[in-house]
């Protein structure tokens, strides 16, 4: 583990202030926490070399300016801006006394935000963290995840305008420091333990199955570590069948071998088959072996997907639902947010499909569009997670926008939003 | 392994803050004009830093200048020497100040850069695809900085800090980039940056 003194002192700029002056940076103690070995060969995919991410906004989108208007849902359905402000919006889990957490990646906070008259009140709960994406809630704890620190905080609804100092369990959980796809996913599951994944720290590159790569459960302390799928490019959001039981997952593919894919996944981790084999690097989507890491029969033993999520359309979010405010015909179904392309030169995504269960299989349809501008090749959101409130509604991150949607079901006779 | 609050709660210079904005040390918020002034005193009255390992901000991206500040703020990206200046700073003087330092012209920080080492650097450059991010002219693009006319010195600097912590922030990709060049690379890196 580094020295915070290393850490903190990692951008400090050699003032000539002596006020001022930080002393200049110490030698690497390390090496860096990065695979040297990534096997991208941008050039030969064809694809437009000016690709690059689209930023995220760290500030504030004013009210006019969240999209909801735009938003397109099926009949009887309604959008309404539930909470804003945020920027960053991403995971959300909600406490037992109707919290909803949320975590974030570049602004490194986690926000809390109550329901007070009617309104929602925000409160930055935590700042400062790297990356805290992974959150989860359970026996009144918050649970926060930032790439390998894992910290609980006791209590937590009961102190959310100080909420002290955590229990620190990084060392307990032991996770790799590489921060590359390492933003954290966590989740309880239904056998109450915490489930966490651990990304290919690359785009694709020959990984150490052993550490990276995987979906992992553990006790709530971090003892009784277990791999429950290996071969896992980079998945940052899972659920459970609320009938089966079995681990739902979606899994992001890698980038630079084409705007037509590979395609996103989603993956169903069967009874008695945990520890499976989902095929990074060799194989992705429905059988495609990887153009720059070869290997013979590279598809072989590789459990492939229950559904192809469409190609970068980056699938984060998943969450079955169970309310009873929904029509029958949505219950049990995969709510999925896709957050939308930048490694293609059409963009696709930035939406929310549906995906209908039967065995090993899944079936999308679409369920929130308008987001993305398809004629102008421009998006004004990208939905990020979904989180079923009590009631039965449904609320999507908008991650651009730093603002939550909740998604309301007004019956058939309502007039068309 | 740090204490959460060292993290969560980065050291505060308060004097070298008074230091800054004499007119501010009676509890008054620095006017826009103001805190540009004291910006100046280290990064150059037009953005373009006389100083050593001082990055110049002329001609930056409006929104990268805007996410540094933020993250410098929000102690994710901690630079001691910045954070009396960062850590009052409200959503809507960020932008201010960077729509000021992304519309200034920037220029060549006079530093004797060596051609030899520019076209090294230039091949090395091809490799790794900085023009992807940074664009060919490498003046940088919304999130992206422009290394172009930066400062020698502090484009080594930098580099060196991507390649050799393990902590390099929340963004990655630098990290990456950089992974496995030696010194005399990433010099080359800098003085190809610098020339553009």
């Amino acid at each position: 583990m580094t020295s915070p003194s290393l850490r903190r002192s990692g951008f400090a700029v050699a003032g000539t202030f002596a006020l001022l002056a930080a002393a200049s940076f110490p030698a690497a103690a390390q090496p860096p926490g990065f695979s040297k070995m990534d096997l991208t060969k941008p050039a030969a995919s064809g694809q437009d070399a000016k690709l690059r991410p689209h930023a995220t906004p760290n500030t504030v989108t004013p009210g006019d300016k969240i999209p909801v208007d735009k938003v397109k849902l099926p009949r009887g359905f309604k959008a309404e801006i539930w909470s804003q402000g945020h920027p960053g919006a991403r995971t959300m889990v909600e406490g037992a006394k109707g919290t909803i957490f949320m975590g974030t990646r570049l602004i490194g906070r986690v926000y809390a935000i109550t329901n007070k008259d009617g309104k929602r009140e925000t409160k930055v709960l935590l700042q400062g963290l790297t990356q805290p994406n992974g959150l989860a809630f359970k026996d009144g704890a918050l649970y926060v995840l930032a790439i390998n620190r894992v910290l609980r905080y006791d209590n937590i609804e009961d102190k959310l305008d100080n909420p002290g100092q955590p229990v620190e369990l990084t060392d307990k959980f032991n996770l790799p420091d590489t921060i590359h796809h390492n933003w954290k996913y966590a989740a309880f599951g239904p056998d109450g333990k915490l489930y966490i994944q651990v990304g290919a720290n690359c785009n694709v590159c020959e990984i150490n199955n052993g550490t990276h790569g995987q979906i992992r459960r553990y006790n709530p302390d971090g003892t009784g570590m277990e791999i429950v799928a290996r071969g896992v490019r980079n998945t940052v959001g899972f659920d459970w069948h609320p009938v089966t039981g079995e681990l739902w997952f979606t899994d992001n593919g890698r980038d630079w071998a084409g705007n037509a894919g590979p395609e996103d996944e989603l993956n169903r981790v069967a009874k008695g088959q945990e520890g499976a084999f989902y095929g990074f690097p060799y194989c992705h989507a429905n059988g495609v072996p990887d153009p720059d890491v070869r290997i013979p029969n590279a598809c072989r033993g590789v459990v492939l997907p229950a559904a192809l999520t469409g190609p970068h359309s980056a699938g984060l979010g998943i969450r079955f639902y169970t309310g009873d405010m929904f029509p029958a015909r949505y219950k049990n179904v995969a709510f999925i947010a896709r957050r939308g392309s930048w490694n293609r030169e059409q963009k696709f995504g930035y939406d929310v499909v549906i995906a209908r269960t039967s065995g090993g299989k899944a079936r999308l349809s679409p369920f929130l569009t308008g987001l993305l501008d398809e004629g102008k090749n421009e998006f004004h959101g990208r939905p990020t997670y979904v989180h079923q409130m009590k009631d039965g509604s449904l609320l999507v991150s908008d991650e651009q926008n730093g603002a939550t949607y909740r998604i309301s079901y007004q019956g058939r006779t309502a007039k068309k939003k | 392994m740090a204490s959460a609050r060292r993290l969560l709660r980065p050291p505060v210079l308060g004097l070298a803050a008074a230091f800054f904005f004499p007119a501010a040390a009676a509890a008054q918020t620095p006017t826009l004009a103001e805190r540009i002034e004291a910006c100046g005193a280290c990064h150059g009255v037009d953005g373009n830093s006389p100083m050593e390992k001082i990055p110049s901000l002329a001609g930056q991206p409006e929104l990268f200048i805007a996410n540094q500040l933020i993250l410098m703020r929000e102690g994710v990206r901690p630079v001691e020497a910045m954070t009396p200046f960062v850590k009052d700073l409200k959503d809507d003087t960020v932008v201010a100040l960077a729509r000021h330092y992304a519309a200034l012209q920037p220029k060549p920080s006079g530093e004797a850069a060596d051609p030899a080492l520019a076209a090294r650097g230039a091949e090395i450059g091809k490799t790794k695809r900085c023009d992807s991010c940074h664009l060919p002219t490498l003046a940088g693009s919304a999130q992206i900085p422009r290394i172009g006319k930066q400062r020698i010195d502090y484009l080594i600097h930098s580099l060196k800090q991507f390649r050799d912590s393990p902590h390099p922030g929340a963004d990655t990709i630098m990290s990456g980039a950089v992974a496995g060049l030696s010194d005399a690379d990433l010099a080359a890196l800098a003085h190809y940056a610098a020339a553009r």
